[in-house]
């Protein structure tokens, strides 16, 4: 406490100073004024590490060169040669690849195998993301229902998934529409229960209670209090759901119930590969490099969204 | 003398010293230069509104400030250590927890747990002293027994989720005086507990200062705590000690406005009747250079040199000290004239009439209301048997400890709960059970609820606009846009916000403010009866007294009743017209406000007005805490009933407690 008055003799005052000023009553209830914008942080922290955006940006750029490949390109992908000397090549100017064991154009292939496979995991992806969130959110706000879905999600979840996967492309014929059908039947209920729980945690919070005793009816608690809360999430979820989709779809090709052959997906290109890997390693790198890049990119990009979106990480 | 009035030899000395942190790109200077010292045995409070800087400031003592904070200047040093050159967690080691240690404010965070709490004891005494473990773990049950855990043996085999708050609370001092530290920093040591338990803690820490030599920092909001513990008090406001001096000379002779302002805002200090003083606004947003004295834009008695100029240092005393030009020559006169106004409206204010009684009319009745959650499989009563009228008009305020089932009450009168066993009768109405859309809707127009924590009850991801206008959207209560603006823009000046921020979201308010949106969004509706479930227990004691005011004014104009839930009996008797004190369920005593302070009969009333904390020094040191045990009671025979023993004083008593109650009154007079 050694305190003195010494600093107020090297100053100057002035007295007239010393009188009462105006009170702004306003000018004091600004000043906790933050500017926190919830979502401006979570895509600021998301780009923040740099892997994640070189990712990102990869990403795209497949997206978009599987889609405009199919434009622009006159390469049949089908085409199929007669002549023994087309078949197996190695990677040249003219196939960059090389040809598989029917002759057909493998990076051309590769780009058609991309955009379908991944039109299909996108569809997966949004059937199980949605009809989840919805089922989560019955669930989640319904005690009476916990016992019954917790006996079907149970079921579902506890049959190994091969098993009714083998089972349903078996008793369907081979197509797009059969491998949805058995994959998206089992993906929502693992989705609805993770929203469940999500939903249960904020449910019973006070501004949901305060919206109850307002007489909020169900329709906009949901909309304008559950899902902008649980948004990131659902963006997240699907995130993840895109790079599992690919990779049944490839497992399924394997076992041999997959789609059709004359399909073009990864997992037929893999598959096709694959058989010929002892002779012509060099069919499967290009196929097999783009899965991996998409497969892992997912999981990054998911899981630093996830972190990205909470709240106590927005430094 | 040269220690300024202080007896014993100084340990601790902070100087200037100066925090930033990084946060989002941006830079928030949490601390503009405080000094403190410390001295041996001594008890000192650290006071200010959240988001001064107290609990960074005590922080950076041991080396916690979190990652993106630095010191940018001072000097802090322990004996002859100087601190801010510890750069590695190994330094900071040798003075944490051993020299200088903490306790938290919430007991469940600061205990690990899937350990034992004796495990965690003993580690703390192997890793400082390196004392072998059975030795360790002796000490370690000693050291339990200290902080009056009984059956320490026992206990120590038990994990942090088998004690109740008060008893963690215990458990975590334990923990920090452990290594008999010299220095032990309190932060809020009781702000999460019940007033009867924080009496206990508080008593518990002097007992093992007295006994351990220790020197204790108190940081706390509470100006009671302060009252009743402290020797010396340091007031903080936006990153500064703005004035210091003994606890006599803070209570009685403060000269800063803002600690003046604090002390006025207690309920406990107020009239009846009339408006509480209340400190303007916020705090300052510390990211902003502040130019002048840091309060003055919330100071309506502010001086023209308080804008453009930060007050130096003035000494009132050797050991009274503060930062403020009213203490400048210059400004004796103006000073002058400041102190004769407040006395003034003091003498002036006279206590508003109680509430007339005799032909009040009832406006809902509770009668026999039980309810009942399963937890774990076991039925338990939350409330039981619970009756009680409320007329038009008046406040009724149900107190009682956390899990004493008040909150439910209420939310069992908003229809909350799906089923609930008893009557609740609104305006001649049962308003249990289901009821048909017409009177669910009539019933939202006429019943609201306001709510504890201001953080949690607004929706983060809708704009106040939305969040005003959910009633009126539920019920369509508006003729076109325009109307709706219009009724949103006047509740919100009704609540003293501007309307401007109706287009922001709720983050970017403070927890007054925010409060005030949640009482907007409830009045918007135009109801006659508000349940307020403990509206300012989360909040700082200046901000209370603006939502207090605000609550009373409302009342007044809109001719509303509240049932106001709370746990602190000192709020309570600002605002009341009647209390019901509520223990575990069920309703032990009711009566009028001043009644009930005057002649409390019940033991558990009489606890908890011995428990609560006063602002005055000189009481809080003479109080005397009476406990209350619920053997205290034989119902084993004889049942307790719920009887009017004089006219509206209810007790909940059996047929020989009513007896001796009845003597107590007559001996009363």
């Amino acid at each position: 406490m050694e305190n003195n008055n010494k600093t107020d003799s090297s100053r100057i005052l002035n007295p007239l100073k010393f009188r009462a000023a105006v009170f702004d009553s306003m000018l004091s209830e600004d000043t906790g004024y933050s500017n926190y914008s919830y979502w401006r942080s979570t895509i600021r922290t998301f780009f923040k590490n740099k892997a994640v955006l070189a990712l990102v940006v990869l990403i795209a750029a497949i997206i978009v060169m599987s889609f405009v490949y199919p434009m622009v390109s006159d390469v049949d992908p089908n085409k199929v040669s007669l002549f023994i000397t087309d078949w197996n090549q190695r990677p040249s100017a003219e196939h960059w690849f090389g040809t598989d064991t029917l002759g057909r154009d493998i990076w051309a292939r590769a780009w058609y195998g991309v955009r379908n496979s991944f039109l299909l995991a996108f569809c997966i992806a949004l059937s199980d993301v949605g009809i989840g969130m919805i089922v989560g959110a019955i669930w989640g706000y319904n005690k009476k229902l916990d016992p019954i879905m917790i006996e079907i999600y149970n079921v579902i979840t506890n049959i190994p998934s091969t098993v009714y996967l083998v089972l349903l492309a078996y008793i369907m014929n081979t197509s797009y529409l059969t491998l949805f059908i058995s994959m998206a039947s089992r993906g929502w209920i693992v989705e609805a229960r993770f929203f469940r729980n999500r939903i249960l945690s904020i449910r019973d919070s006070e501004y949901n209670v305060a919206s109850r005793c307002l007489g909020t009816p169900m329709r906009r608690i949901a909309t304008k209090n559950i899902i902008p809360h649980i948004i990131s999430l659902i963006i997240m979820e699907a995130a993840l759901c895109i790079p599992y989709s690919i990779g049944s779809e490839v497992f399924l090709g394997f076992v041999g119930v997959g789609l059709p052959v004359d399909a073009i997906t990864l997992g037929n290109i893999v598959n096709h590969g694959r058989a010929s890997f002892t002779l012509h390693p060099y069919q499967m790198l290009l196929p097999t490099i783009i899965l991996c890049i998409i497969t892992v990119a997912f999981y990054v990009i998911g899981n630093k969204f996830a972190d990205a979106s909470d709240p106590r990480n927005h430094v | 003398m040269s220690n300024n009035g202080h007896t014993s030899p100084k340990i601790f000395s902070a100087q200037d010293v100066e925090i930033k942190f990084n946060l989002r790109g941006k830079v928030l200077t949490a601390l503009r230069g405080a000094s403190l010292d410390l001295y041996e045995g001594e008890t000192l409070a650290i006071v200010g509104e959240s988001g001064c800087g107290k609990s960074v400031f005590t922080k950076s003592f041991i080396g916690m400030l979190d990652k993106n904070g630095s010191i940018t200047g001072g000097k802090i040093q322990y004996r002859d250590e100087d601190l801010t050159n510890y750069k590695t967690e190994k330094d900071w080691l040798k003075i944490r927890g051993k020299k200088i240690a903490m306790v938290f404010q919430d007991p469940m965070t600061s205990l690990n747990p899937v350990r034992t709490i004796g495990e965690q004891i003993t580690e703390v005494i192997t890793w400082h002293f390196g004392t072998e473990h059975e030795q360790a773990k002796k000490e370690a049950i000693e050291i339990l027994k200290k902080v009056g855990i009984n059956d320490a043996e026992y206990r120590y085999k038990q994990y942090p989720h088998e004690f109740s708050g008060g008893m963690r609370q215990r458990v975590v001092i334990a923990t920090a005086i452990a290594c008999r530290p010299e220095i032990l920093i309190c932060d809020e040591p009781t702000t999460a507990l019940d007033v009867t338990v924080q009496a206990q803690i508080l008593n518990l820490i002097r007992e093992l200062q007295r006994e351990l030599k220790m020197t204790v920092v108190y940081i706390t909001h509470d100006l009671g705590v302060v009252a009743n513990v402290a020797d010396w008090v340091a007031v903080m406001y936006a990153g500064q000690i703005v004035e210091y001096g003994t606890v006599h000379e803070i209570f009685n002779e403060a000269v800063h406005p803002y600690t003046k302002a604090l002390l006025q805002s207690m309920p406990q200090l107020g009239i009846k009747g009339h408006d509480l003083y209340s400190i303007k606004g916020t705090p300052p947003n510390l990211f902003k250079e502040i130019r002048g004295d840091a309060f003055a834009p919330r100071n309506a008695d502010a001086m023209d040199i308080d804008f453009e100029e930060e007050p130096p240092v003035f000494n009132v005393t050797d050991t009274h000290y503060a930062k403020t030009w009213l203490l400048h020559p210059y400004a004796e006169d103006y000073r002058k004239s400041l102190d004769e106004r407040d006395a003034q409206i003091k003498q002036e204010k006279k206590a508003a009439e109680p509430f007339n009684y005799t032909d009040a009319e009832k406006l809902l009745e509770v009668k026999n209301l039980t309810v009942k959650f399963k937890l774990g499989g076991k039925e338990f009563r939350a409330v039981d048997d619970v009756s009680f009228d409320i007329f038009k008009g008046e406040t009724l305020s149900l107190v009682g400890e956390s899990g004493s089932g008040k909150t439910t009450i209420g939310r069992a009168i908003m229809r909350i709960y799906n089923k609930v066993d008893g009557q609740i009768i609104f305006r001649d109405e049962p308003i249990t059970g289901k009821l048909d859309r017409q009177k669910k809707k009539k019933l939202h127009m006429e019943m609201q609820m306001i709510f504890q924590d201001p953080m949690a009850s607004l929706n983060e991801r809708a704009k106040v606009d939305y969040i005003v206008s959910e009633g009126l959207y539920n019920y369509h209560l508006f003729d076109n846009e325009k109307d709706r603006l219009e009724k949103v823009e006047n509740i919100m000046r009704e609540v003293g916000l501007s309307s401007e921020f109706a287009s922001r979201f709720p983050h970017e308010f403070s927890g007054g403010q925010r409060q005030r949106i949640g009482i907007a969004r409830s009045l918007v509706m135009n109801p006659d009866f508000i349940v307020a479930d403990e509206p300012i227990s989360a909040l700082d004691v200046s901000i209370r007294a603006q939502v207090i005011n605000l609550l009373n004014k409302l009342k007044r104009e809109r001719d509303l009743t509240y049932l106001f839930i709370a746990h602190d009996l000192s709020v309570v008797r600002f605002i009341s017209d009647r209390i019901a004190v509520i223990n575990k369920g069920r309703i032990v005593e009711l009566a009028e406000c001043e009644e009930l302070f005057a002649h409390p009969l019940h033991p558990y009333t009489k606890a908890l007005l011995s428990a609560v904390p006063y602002p005055d020094p000189d009481i809080e040191r003479n109080k005397k805490l009476l406990v209350y045990n619920k053997d205290m009671h034989d119902y084993s025979t004889d049942k307790p009933v719920w009887t009017e023993i004089t006219k509206g004083h209810f007790i909940l008593a059996n047929s020989k407690e009513l007896e001796a109650y009845r003597k107590e009154i007559e001996k009363q007079g």
